[in-house]
């Protein structure tokens, strides 16, 4: 085992015998009763062997296609494909181009790896087709990660049981699967390597040095000599629960309890994958009706149950349901990671500090408000930089806010707080002003030019004004047209 | 101590004894003394003079109102209403010292339907920092716009709540002042005219000061309910600066 040409030798001596360490495995269409039997054997034949070391098997996919993808495109196709390779095998890891999963685990299962091969091309095949990239993939299958990716990148689609034979399956290979730089590869060819046979007859301690050490690793790594790790396919959380009520219930109100007890398990299913959701689906299923749906999006995920019962209960308050309802579903549409929080030791006020607004509170009342009032219910006002009163204030929904570039200057003159939706004419009568009370200018005029250019030109001279009861106004004069009077604001 | 602590279950009793005392010992300055003792205890109640309250208040920044109003300036907590007739009465102006405090603690304060547009240029020009300003849409039902302020008020880091209703009846104005003080938050409810019975802490009329109608920044303001007040007070004061008044 420990001398290369031994071992090298070895399945050359048993080739084309039934109990060979390489075989090429069947086409999915095609497979044999005999090639069943001969698996079945080849696990009776080492039973305590397989028992001892619980060697596992690798089946490796390569797709060589994907090589022409943007590394987004190809991270997203492959873990497509990993959760349908999860039907044969629990661990599927990915690798470049190429996903690995176990299948000694599932070869009993299965009954023999023909199985597992008929099953992962009729699932792949049409994904692949799907996405228009061909309708083929190389594969291969031997006791170490590496080692199969190496036989499937050769296209030999080969299958090697045992580890002791691996060595010898790899060393016919060409060098050129191995995953190299084009320097190490010129480098390998210079010095006559040409299969990797031939790299094994070198000295490991020269090999060091002139390929470096992860060269070497990935070399004893496929031959099982040193540890793999690799990183797994892990589905996607889900999460969706349904409760069948009792009896028919038209108060909504009295569901809240039920929902309660399914936000408690939506709360255990969170932590123990340490999330948070930030978006869920409550159906309420009637008898001969379409369910009612109520989505429920978070702006900030969490996991406290108790907040998203009271969102639940907002909509309730505003919900009518056309018939009784019969069932209820909750179903998680996104999840997030869960981010904790620290709250402050010492409780005492940072004076000084001036904190902006406490999004997580005001968050939770935003989603509140929007739940009973819509989502433009909430607004924030900003400055603009306009000489032109109406257009110097910019209401928007508070959720728009983000992507502000905040405050420009304002005007130096005196501005009231109220604007009028649209100005109102004033009238005229003799000298005085009136608006349902006789108004008195104090001071002013304040002029206001602008958008001359766009032929809708505003030319205002504004005053301070006050009426008879008190009200301090803000009224405008046009000068164009009829020189009319405006009401446009109040000084409250 | 022991005086002082019989004037708070006997007040009228006993403060005469205790100017008595206090004379006997010192024949110069009676009151001024009898008026230190008094006020060291804030326990103690004097209906004639608001200044005695302590300082628990918040300052209103204007001086004249601050004397007239319990506390020394605005409730910590509860339902504010403040009656002006018309527009443009300085009613917003009156409370621009008190959002400026608000902003600076870092919390926020919601204007809940209000009757215009709100005009951002003129609140960055009173030091009112508009990021911390939320507006709930005007057309929003009365219902709504109660369960809004309701909400708002129980939620932590809102400081001010404002709105604009004129016709609600005292079970709701009940509701909203005991919302405000379990949420230790003031709200701020503008009306257009006075209501008999109302249960909030404080109630304001804001008029046009009689006198020298043509000025613009004067105003006459009178504390018509205050918790802790026995009679009608009012005071005239200026409420713009001086580059406004023109």
């Amino acid at each position: 085992m420990e001398d290369p040409d031994n071992s090298a030798q070895k399945p050359a001596a048993t080739a084309g015998s039934r109990k060979s360490g390489v075989l090429k495995l069947p086409l999915a269409n095609r497979c044999g009763p005999n090639k069943q039997g001969r698996t079945n054997d080849e696990s009776n034949k080492n039973p305590a062997k397989s028992r001892s070391i619980r060697q596992s098997l690798w089946y490796a996919l390569y797709f060589p296609q994907l090589s022409e993808l943007s590394e987004s495109q190809q991270t997203q196709i492959l873990t497509e494909l990993a959760g349908l390779a999860e039907n044969v095998s629990a661990t599927v890891s990915f690798h470049s181009q190429a996903l690995v999963c176990e299948i000694r685990s599932t070869l009993r299962y299965f009954d023999g790896i023909d199985n597992i091969n008929s099953k992962l091309q009729s699932l792949i095949v049409p994904a692949l087709q799907n996405r228009s990239l061909g309708d083929s993939f190389l594969y291969a299958a031997s006791p170490t990660v590496s080692g199969s990716l190496l036989l499937a990148r050769s296209g030999h689609n080969a299958l090697v049981y045992q580890k002791e034979n691996l060595r010898s399956a790899l060393g016919k290979l060409s060098v050129d699967v191995l995953d190299l730089q084009k320097e190490q590869r010129r480098r390998l060819h210079s010095m006559g390597v040409r299969k990797i046979r031939d790299i094994w007859r070198l000295p490991t301690e020269g090999l060091h040095k002139r390929f470096g050490s992860n060269f070497v690793n990935s070399l004893s790594k496929a031959i099982g000599k040193s540890p793999e790790p690799t990183r797994n396919y892990i589905p996607s959380p889900e999460f969706s629960a349904s409760y069948d009520l009792p009896n028919e219930v038209e108060n909504l109100h009295y569901l809240l309890p039920i929902i309660d007890e399914i936000l408690i398990k939506l709360r255990d299913f969170l932590i123990q994958r340490d999330l948070s959701i930030s978006r869920l689906r409550l159906s309420m299923i009637h008898e001969k009706r379409s369910r009612t749906e109520i989505d429920i999006g978070l702006r900030q995920a969490t996991r406290q149950g108790d907040h998203l019962l009271l969102l639940i209960e907002t909509h309730f308050a505003q919900l009518v349901v056309p018939a009784p309802v019969v069932g209820l579903e909750l179903e998680a549409r996104q999840f997030d990671a869960f981010l904790s929080e620290s709250d402050t030791l010492l409780t005492e006020k940072q004076v000084g500090h001036v904190s902006k607004i406490n999004s997580k509170n005001l968050d939770q009342f935003m989603e509140q408000l929007h739940a009973r009032l819509g989502d433009d219910a909430l607004k924030s006002i900003n400055t603009v930089a306009e000489h032109c009163p109406e257009y110097a204030t910019q209401q928007l929904n508070y959720t728009d806010k983000k992507a502000e570039i905040s405050a420009a200057g304002v005007a130096t003159n005196p501005r009231p707080f109220w604007l009028l939706y649209a100005p109102i004419q004033l009238t005229l009568r003799g000298s005085k002003l009136y608006h349902r009370e006789a108004i008195t200018l104090i001071s002013g005029p304040e002029r206001i030019e602008t958008y001359w250019w766009s032929g809708q030109d505003i030319l205002r001279d504004y005053y301070i004004a006050r009426d008879q009861n008190g009200s301090r106004l803000w009224v405008f004069r046009e000068r164009r047209g009829k020189r009319n009077w405006f009401l446009h604001g109040y000084f409250s | 101590m022991a005086i002082l602590r019989d004037s708070v279950t006997q007040p009228g009793a006993n403060i005469g004894k205790a100017f008595n005392d206090i004379a006997c010992n010192s024949r110069e300055t009676p009151r001024t003394r009898v008026n230190q003792l008094l006020h060291s205890n804030p326990n103690l109640w004097r209906g004639c003079d608001m200044a005695g309250q302590g300082f628990h208040g918040v300052a209103t920044g204007y001086r004249e109102l601050d004397d007239i109003l319990p506390g020394r300036g605005w409730p910590r907590s509860g339902l504010i209403e403040v009656i002006a007739r018309h527009s443009g009465m300085g009613e917003l102006q009156l409370l621009i010292p008190l959002m400026q405090s608000v902003i600076k603690q870092g919390k926020w304060i919601l204007w809940v339907a209000p009757p215009y547009l709100l005009n951002a240029p003129a609140l960055t020009q009173a030091g009112i920092d508009i990021d911390q300003i939320l507006i709930v849409k005007q057309d929003t039902a009365c219902k709504d716009a109660l369960w809004s302020m309701e909400k708002a008020m129980q939620t932590e880091n809102c400081g001010l709540v404002l709105a604009w209703q004129n016709w609600l009846p005292g079970k709701v104005l009940r509701r909203l002042q005991l919302a405000a003080e379990a949420g230790d938050t003031l709200a701020i409810l503008f009306k257009r005219n006075d209501s008999k019975y109302s249960p909030s802490s404080l109630r304001l009329q804001i008029k046009p000061s009689a006198t020298g109608n043509r000025d613009f920044s004067r105003a006459e303001v009178t504390v018509i309910k205050a918790r802790g007040n026995f009679r009608p007070l009012s005071a005239q004061f200026s409420l713009y600066p001086e580059s406004l008044s023109a």
